[in-house]
């Protein structure tokens, strides 16, 4: 990216050049596409791992207030940063990653505050149990990337993880599970 | 009454048990270190470093305490194998020549019995700065399966990673404020 290029995607000036105007698509880029989760251990410390890269596409009208998401996590993929604990979670009674190698956010609702996209709200399904999921933007933006539109941004939910039927060691491993979302997406 | 009596004696014993200080030995499986850094103003990257070992001497009556952490930095694991090499490459971590960060922290801060800060000195790249890691969560409580005290919690500290050296890509690709979160528990021995 040029430095005035940077400067322009900087300062947020792209919005007015009309670009954003009409729906656009955009493709995940697996180098900064990833599901973070964190559950606190015995009310001491958070325990966490990684998902991913995750992939998928997402449609956004920003002039409309409009998008649709829809992502796909790969769960046997799961990383903690410990090869035993990666293996206990892919059993059958935690993310059942041979019954079910994938799980799903899709979404169609999507809120604004004013140009600013701030909640994702659709359904996530983890073990083919399928729960509504709100995802909210801690932040967003778009830049150009050698001439290419890439928007991103961090988001976080939380799920409660005896709504998808995992129970295993409840309560000493918290039931609350917090997600938190990096994605960058690449216009098509 | 006998009940009661044994309940309370059984209570400090207990509590007295817990307020000695006492050596205390890295858990590996719930003791992480990883970093946060913006990714072109849009989205937050993040790594973890997988290998690490250290020490706690901690003693909440006397409200003292060093810990000594030292991380693998070839353990540096983003997801991303191709991130992951230009980490450990001389542009960045510069793992060849400096294969260890180390952490001493020796001033632990205290509210009631919990730690709220420990302050020390960390070395990357050769390079010793002073970093005060704030607890965001703290707490003790004794594992069913060790069958001893466990003692940890969740600290952060945002460090400029200018002042060891760490330049690349400054400030476009990323800026210079990095966040560490650190998971850590810790078994009494």
């Amino acid at each position: 990216m040029k430095p005035a290029t940077c400067l322009l995607a900087a300062l947020g000036l792209w919005s007015s050049s009309g670009s954003w105007a009409q729906p656009a698509t955009y493709v995940l880029e697996p180098g900064h596409s990833f599901v973070h989760f964190e559950v606190l251990h015995f009310g001491t410390s958070t325990s966490s791992g990684r998902f991913g890269p995750i992939a998928g596409v997402v449609t956004l009208d920003r002039a409309a207030g409009r998008g649709e998401v829809s992502l796909s996590v790969p769960t046997a993929g799961v990383d903690t940063g410990l090869a035993v604990f990666n293996a206990r979670l892919r059993q059958a009674d935690l993310l059942a990653s041979t019954e079910y190698p994938e799980a799903y956010f899709v979404a169609r609702s999507f809120r604004f505050e004013g140009q600013t996209l701030a909640e994702v709200r659709g359904e996530f399904t983890l073990r083919g149990v399928g729960q509504p999921l709100s995802l909210f933007a801690r932040r967003f933006a778009c830049r150009l990337d050698e001439g290419v539109e890439v928007c991103g941004g961090d988001f976080e939910g939380e799920v409660l993880r005896s709504n998808f039927g995992i129970t295993y060691l409840l309560p000493f491993v918290g039931d609350r599970v917090r997600l938190v979302v990096q994605v960058e997406g690449r216009r098509r | 009454m006998h009940k009661i009596v044994t309940a309370a004696a059984c209570a400090a014993v207990c509590a007295a048990a817990h307020a000695d200080g006492g050596n205390y030995a890295i858990d590996p499986t719930h003791t992480f270190v990883s970093f946060e850094v913006m990714h072109f103003g849009t989205s937050t990257n993040r790594a973890r470093f997988d290998r690490k070992e250290g020490t706690v001497q901690f003693d909440r009556r006397a409200r003292s305490g060093r810990v000594e952490i030292t991380i693998d930095m070839s353990s540096v694991n983003s997801g991303v194998p191709p991130f992951d090499a230009h980490l450990r490459s001389k542009d960045i971590l510069n793992v060849a020549e400096h294969p260890n960060a180390r952490f001493v922290g020796d001033r632990f801060t205290f509210v009631d019995d919990k730690v709220t800060a420990v302050a020390g000195t960390l070395t990357l790249l050769g390079k010793s700065h002073p970093v005060t890691l704030r607890a965001t969560r703290f707490n003790c409580y004794d594992n069913p399966i060790f069958k001893r005290e466990v003692c940890g919690g969740d600290f952060e500290t945002v460090i400029q990673r200018s002042q060891w050296g760490v330049n690349y890509g400054l400030p476009a690709i990323a800026p210079d404020n990095v966040r560490l979160v650190v998971q850590v528990e810790a078994i009494k021995q």
